[in-house]
């Protein structure tokens, strides 16, 4: 049991002696009983440093659970998470001393029994006040003649299971104003940064983080999720990201500000400091952070292609998306769904087309195409449908089937990778029957733990058919509203699947189980002999093994190091002898070991070897293929350009403009008239992005023609911040100073 | 309670296609059995719970004649042409032929009886394919020669006393109906949960099933009649359940073997259940871990261990393990069919992979099989020399159904991308001749519709979670592929491809002599040796696209299977709903042609 409780120990500084008196409180109780989740940690190796074996409930305070399920989805992002984690690059100026500014946790006894405990004193109020409004919540208001046994004491029921992981902890709680940090202002982005750093800093995997500050913040700024009522999570994750944009390119103006004033000052000191700052950001390995992170990853580009019926003009114009809002059918798949969404449409009667080509508004044909993907791309699932009969939002309880797999049928001709891979990765989870009331919950493909599902505070291990379970058709009013689909290749799904058989042999075989007899005559009732949690079958220890060697197929991550010390156990090929050992240490092993010891280290060592060569076998192969790919496409490209060429003889002039255009994708396509957007805007729900983000199309027309000089990668593209223009400006001013190279560094 | 009931058609229920108008005839409700008292409530109040649920697998439904009809005319074309010699001439020291070559000598008889999807055989290419197992002296059956007196299962199912069988139901008439309906008349068998019916669709009282069983938590997700065996007094149905147990049931008699009894040889599901052509013992059952088992209705269980790969050539690279395998090379024979351990089940066992098999199907010629799974993977496989030809890849998603086409020549298969996607096994890295695009959720079911397919053009149906049925032509010469490269792969005519097969089976690989090497950006090729069994995923932009000739919202809820028979397609969907749709008859076309003259 000691390694259990190594486990948990908070090892946050201050919370130490707090958490050693809790230690020796639970030696006196019985220890509480292991969670599935726990039970499948039990076998890992060393904490890593990126975050990605954090497996933290999140509080809820009343009706946050959009926050929380979004939140979560949004950490086990890794390319979000590693960015939210890099930015701002500290300058000096920021770390004197080489302090490194902490996050300000506070680290909250467990509760005990519902109560609060006495261990904490200034939290005290808070923790008692949370409990009892989640219990409110939880328990749907429970009659309130009937005392007999609430929710949370039956266990298997969620409630249970989350009042166990608030007993358990520890719980981390920012709820403290923590300004100035990082020289940034507070706003959504810290707040969120403060949650994920929170969470890498853990010295524990599991346990529950207290979003309080992030939510307090967020509430702040965004007016209309004041209230305590339900909220819309998909709502909310157009803002979290339109926020952190805003943030992260207010703090960059901010900089360059700073820098211009520096650059006044003296211009060796500010030459100094850049130069710092580029030795100091390269070997900490992280990515130049600029200010385009959050677009290079969710954003893509959308085409709508009109042309009006009159004059037989068809004009392009591009929008970006951070997701796609796409309409339900019955009896569909997300797939078909995507296929709709870019089916051709007719603009007509009231949703007449303003052609410039003949004047007026007139009839037209449009249809939306993607014409860049992004690398993340979010499916917002539209079961909340607004109906006149009631006016109110209704839930649409389709039948809509999604793919573990995607790939998108709706590309221009144009697109780059149009059979681009997307895996599933994150589902958010709407429970309830309309969009005024209910539950949101999360089940997230973690990095190599499989399928989490994240309600709150408790996280459980689930298995890959459990994600099927929200289709929309079955009991229980639990379907997938948002669906996070990642960029993945071939060859890692492939791998995946190969490595994902052996647990998919363990739970067909518990399933059999399940529908086997058991040798009770009929009629006798099982009930309570399958009433267990998640059965965890004899063959665990196996099954950690298998997901061990699953870990070891999954890249690396970049900030790992390389080779481990030899004297941290490393779990692979000698977990078997290690299971009943606790957790591994750095401690000297016994002398009476010594000899185990050194084969144990041997058989490391061949294993570590086996293991390069295959990461290196992989690399390689990886390599060649791309190497083959690359060369490919380019054939197929220059034969597709000639067959082109060959077969518009006639056209010639087309033809070459079409060469033209595929050469320089970023030349601006013929702006239309905005009454395109605003007519399809018009037209009852409208995707979420579009509301969002819809005041960044109102610069459009000046972004697209920046687009020719910048990247129209970099988050210059589309900041949708007023006062853009003169940022522009500051930009090509400053690019003069010497101070250039800093700002670059930021900037792109 | 009823619980089958007839509805009467709606004379608007119909959809055109190219040859007329398909009228809905009937439709016929099996009902979904209730879970068993014992079992816990299906209607857990907590949506997130993540107790284990049993598999389902909708309702599967097999047509069964026994009486001998005019074969489809596709057949009668084929055997009049010549390009469809025998593929491999048969060494006359061969010595046990194949046993349906007298059946199918003497009557055609699955022409007409197709059994879960799959394609009738073609009587041609039976005679010439050899018995599966062939040469193993151990496997051949003892002749019986009497086919009244074939051996009937062990146990009594009325007398039953299993925990395994909750109720039998025997329509109390079941004697007197067997004796007075038409020999033509077609049963039908069907599952549905933990229920399987036995129905007479040639009664009048069609409704009334013939026995009803009902068991007690497993389900039933596949079955299959054998049809070597078939007649009056004897029919051989093998089905698969959720518990990975299978039963061999003799409805006629009403006895019962069970196999694989609490899942002693592979304990996960059998998602399809198939007797191997030819054979009057031997069938073939997926697992869902991935392996395929054949199984002798007759032999014990006992409890498997995997044999040494003797038959294999290569089999020194690994040591008989699941690991270190790659599934892309090659199959994992754990026990050879040549094995000379044959006393006990079972007879074989492949292993194809860690992913779940959804569905297989016999090729008409009945030496190859091609398998569809959950991780996306279409494999052909010769399973008499129990050898992977080739693999090919769903554009994504997994495979839920396949089937041959009636020459043989192509395969069919339908995904969770949506998508049917023709294959023609026999051409190497171009064998994928089109993608069809017209359902709007995951495809269920195909089918060819033998009655309308000749040399060159071919009808087949799909049906799928959108509940729609779609209706599909496509011939050799329409299907060009929309390549931006002038391709230097020879198309050749039918036959010069059946030679290219031929030759390519004699040297045990499925390479062609025109191929060339198509390294696409989604290749999933790592290695020369691979690559002429792996063929990669074809981009979308060198595929093409094939739309549905009709579609037809055809029920309410998801539809699972379809079949073609001579005068209608029959449709069934998740909730029991049995669907017949007539085909165009020639009397109505004629009032149509007098009408309009």
């Amino acid at each position: 049991m000691a390694s259990f409780l190594n486990k948990w120990k908070p090892g946050v500084a201050g919370a130490s002696n707090n958490a050693s008196k809790e230690a020796n409180k639970k030696k006196e109780e019985p220890a509480p009983e292991l969670t599935p989740l726990e039970k499948m940690l039990q076998t890992t190796g060393p904490l890593r440093q990126d975050g990605s074996d954090k497996y933290f409930g999140l509080e809820n305070f009343g009706n946050t659970c959009y926050c929380n399920s979004m939140v979560q989805a949004l950490y086990y992002t890794t390319a979000f998470r590693e960015h939210v984690l890099n930015y701002p690059l500290l300058t000096p100026a920021d770390t004197p001393n080489e302090y490194k500014p902490k996050v300000n946790v506070v680290v909250r006894a467990p509760a005990e029994n519902g109560s609060a405990q006495q261990a904490n004193g200034k939290k005290q109020l808070t923790t008692a006040e949370a409990l009892a409004r989640r219990r409110q919540i939880n328990t749907g208001q429970p009659p309130p003649g009937q005392q007999g046994v609430r929710p949370e004491d039956k266990p298997d029921t969620p409630e249970y299971k989350k009042k166990q992981a608030m007993l358990k902890g520890p719980i981390l709680e920012l709820a403290q104003e923590n300004p100035g940090a990082f020289g940034m202002d507070e706003c959504t982005f810290t707040g969120l940064r403060d949650i994920f750093m929170t969470l890498v800093e853990s010295s524990t995997r599991t346990g529950v983080l207290s979003p309080q500050r992030f939510l307090e913040i967020f509430k702040r700024d965004n007016e209309m999720f004041r209230n305590s009522m339900h909220q819309d999570a998909h709502e909310f994750y157009g803002l979290v990201l339109n926020d952190v944009i805003s943030n992260v390119e207010a703090n960059a103006r901010r900089l360059i500000e700073q820098e211009a004033k520096r650059a006044k000052d003296g211009l060796a000191a500010s030459l100094e400091s850049a130069l710092e700052v580029v030795a100091k950001g390269t070997p900490n390995g992280t990515t130049s952070p600029g200010t385009g992170w959050v677009h290079d990853i969710f954003e893509g580009l959308l085409t709508s292609e009109t042309k009006c019926l009159t004059c037989e003009t068809a004009s392009q114009r591009d929008e970006t998306f951070l997701d796609l809002s796409i309409d339900l059918e019955e009896h569909s798949s997300v797939t078909s769904c995507l296929q709709k969404f870019s089916a051709e449409e007719m603009l007509c009667e009231r949703n007449k087309f303003h052609c410039d080509h003949c004047g007026g508004l007139q009839e037209a044909e449009k249809r939306m195409k993607i014409k860049r993907l992004p690398k993340v791309l979010a499916l917002h699932l539209k079961r909340f449908k607004y109906t006149e009969d009631y006016s109110r939002l209704q839930k649409l309880f389709h039948r809509v089937v999604y793919p573990y797999q995607l790939r998108m049928f709706n590309t221009t001709d144009d697109a780059d990778d149009p059979d681009r891979l997307y895996e599933l990765y994150a589902v958010i989870i709407h429970i309830g029957g309309n969009a005024y009331h209910g539950h949101y919950v999360s089940v997230i493909k973690t990095e190599d733990r499989g399928w989490l599902l994240f309600d709150d505070e408790m996280v459980e291990p689930v298995d890959k058919h459990y994600v099927r379970n929200f289709f929309g058709d079955k009991p229980g009013m639990a379907c997938a509203y948002v669906l996070f689909y990642q960029e993945t290749t071939f060859e890692k799904v492939r791998a995946e699947q190969e490595a994902e058989g052996l647990e998919e042999v363990r739970i067909a075989s518990e399933k059999a189980g399940v529908a086997q007899e058991n040798g009770q005559p009929n009629g006798q009732p099982s009930g309570l002999f399958r009433q267990t949690t998640t059965p965890i079958s004899p063959t665990d220890d196996h099954n950690a093994l298998a997901n061990l060697d699953y870990a070891a197929t999954a890249p690396v991550p970049p900030s790992q190091p390389v080779s481990l010390p030899a004297t941290i156990n490393q779990v692979d090929g000698v977990a078997e002898a290690e299971t009943t050992k606790p957790i591994p240490t750095t401690k000297e092993p016994k002398k009476t070991k010594e000899e185990k010891e050194r084969e144990k280290k041997e058989a490391k060592a061949v294993e570590k070897a086996r293991k390069l060569a295959e990461k290196e076998e992989i690399k390689a192969k990886e390599k060649q293929r791309k190497d083959r790919e690359a060369q490919l496409r380019d054939a197929r490209k220059t034969e597709a350009d000639n067959l082109r060429k060959a077969l518009e003889e006639s056209k010639k002039m087309a033809a070459q403009d079409e060469e033209t255009r595929k050469k320089e994708p970023a030349t601006p396509n013929t702006p239309t008239h905005a009454s395109g957007l605003l007519n399809r805007a018009n037209k009852g729900s409208k995707p979420m992005s579009k509301k969002s983000f819809g005041f960044l199309n109102k610069d459009k027309s000046k972004r697209d023609s920046d687009e020719g000089q910048e990247n129209g990668q970099n988050g210059e593209s589309s900041s949708g911040t007023a006062d853009k223009h003169d940022h522009h400006k500051l930009k090509e001013r400053f690019s003069f100073s010497i101070g250039r190279k800093k700002s670059s560094n930021i900037l792109s | 309670m009823i619980e089958t009931n007839n509805i009467l058609s709606t004379p608007e229920d119909h959809f055109l296609a190219g040859e007329g108008t398909y009228v809905l005839k009937e439709d016929l409700h099996l009902a979904t059995p209730p879970p068993h008292p014992s079992e816990a409530p299906i209607l857990n109040p907590n949506p997130l719970a993540t107790n284990p649920q049993p598999a389902t697998a909708g309702t599967r439904v097999s047509l069964i004649s026994l009486d001998v009809r005019a074969p489809p005319p596709a057949f009668f074309r084929l055997t009049s042409t010549t390009t469809l010699s025998p593929s491999i001439a048969e060494h006359p020291s061969e010595g046990r032929s194949s046993n349906d070559a007298k059946f199918s000598s003497d009557g055609e008889g699955r022409g007409t009886s197709l059994s879960d999807g799959a394609p009738p055989t073609s009587s041609l290419t039976a005679v010439s394919a050899p018995a599966f197992g062939e040469g193993n002296t151990l496997l051949a059956p003892e002749k019986t020669k009497d086919v009244n007196k074939r051996r009937k299962p062990k146990n009594n199912m009325t007398k039953s006393n299993s925990s395994f069988i909750s109720r039998v139901i025997i329509n109390e008439a079941l004697t007197k109906k067997l004796s007075e309906r038409a020999t033509d008349g077609l049963f039908a068998f069907a599952n549905i949960n933990r229920a399987f019916q036995w129905l007479d669709l040639s009664s009048s009282t069609k409704a009334d099933y013939l026995t009803k069983i009902l068991f007690t938590k497993a389900h039933c997700l596949s079955h299959d009649v054998n049809m070597l065996t078939r007649g009056p007094g004897h029919m051989d149905v093998i089905m698969g359940f959720s518990t990975g147990e299978i039963i061999w049931w003799e409805p006629v008699s009403q006895r019962y073997t069970r196999l694989n009894k609490n899942g002693v040889i592979n304990k996960t599901p059998v998602s399809q259940i198939r007797w191997i052509p030819g054979s009057e013992n031997l069938f073939l059952a997926a697992h869902m871990d991935g392996s395929l088992v054949v199984y002798d209705k007759e032999k014990e269980d006992a409890i498997f261990s995997p044999e040494e790969e003797e038959t294999k050539p290569n089999a020194g690279e690994d040591d008989g393990t699941a690991k270190g395998i790659d599934f892309k090379k090659r199959i994992l024979v754990l026990k050879s069919v040549h094995s000379k351990n044959q006393k006990v089940n079972p007879v074989a066992l492949w292993k194809l992979s860690n992913q779940r098999i959804n569905a297989f199907a016999f090729s008409p010629d009945n030496r190859h099989l091609a398998v569809g799974s959950e991780d996306g993977t279409l494999r052909i496989i010769d399973y008499l020399k129990e050898e992977l030809l080739s693999l090919f890849y769903a554009y994504y998603g997994g495979l839920t159904c396949v089937c041959w086409s009636p020459d043989g020549k192509y395969v069919l298969t339908g995904g969770q991308d949506d998508l049917i996607s023709i294959w023609c096994p026999s051409e190497g890295d171009g064998s994928l001749i089109a993608r069809c695009q017209g359902h709007m959720s995951w495809v269920s079911a195909v089918a060819f519709d033998p009655w309308r397919c000749d040399e060159r053009n071919y009808r087949f149906g799909s049906v799928g979670e959108d509940c729609r049925l779609c209706l599909w032509d496509f011939n050799v010469g329409m299907l060009h592929r929309p390549k931006a490269k002038v391709s230097v792969r020879h198309r050749g005519s039918v036959s010069s491809r059946m030679t290219a097969l031929q030759r390519a089976e004699t040297l045990g690989t499925t390479t062609s002599a025109t191929r060339i090497r198509s390294n696409s950006a989604l290749s999933t090729a790592d290695g020369d040796d691979d690559d002429k069994i792996s063929h990669p995923v074809e981009p979308r932009s060198r595929t093409a696209i094939l739309p549905p000739v009709m579609t037809k919202q055809a029920d309410k809820d998801p539809l699972c299977w379809l079949e073609f028979t001579e005068d209608a397609i029959m449709t069934s969907c998740n909730s029991g709903h049995l669907r017949t749709w007539n085909r165009p008859s020639d009397s109505s076309a004629q009032a149509d042609q007098s009408s309009e003259s």
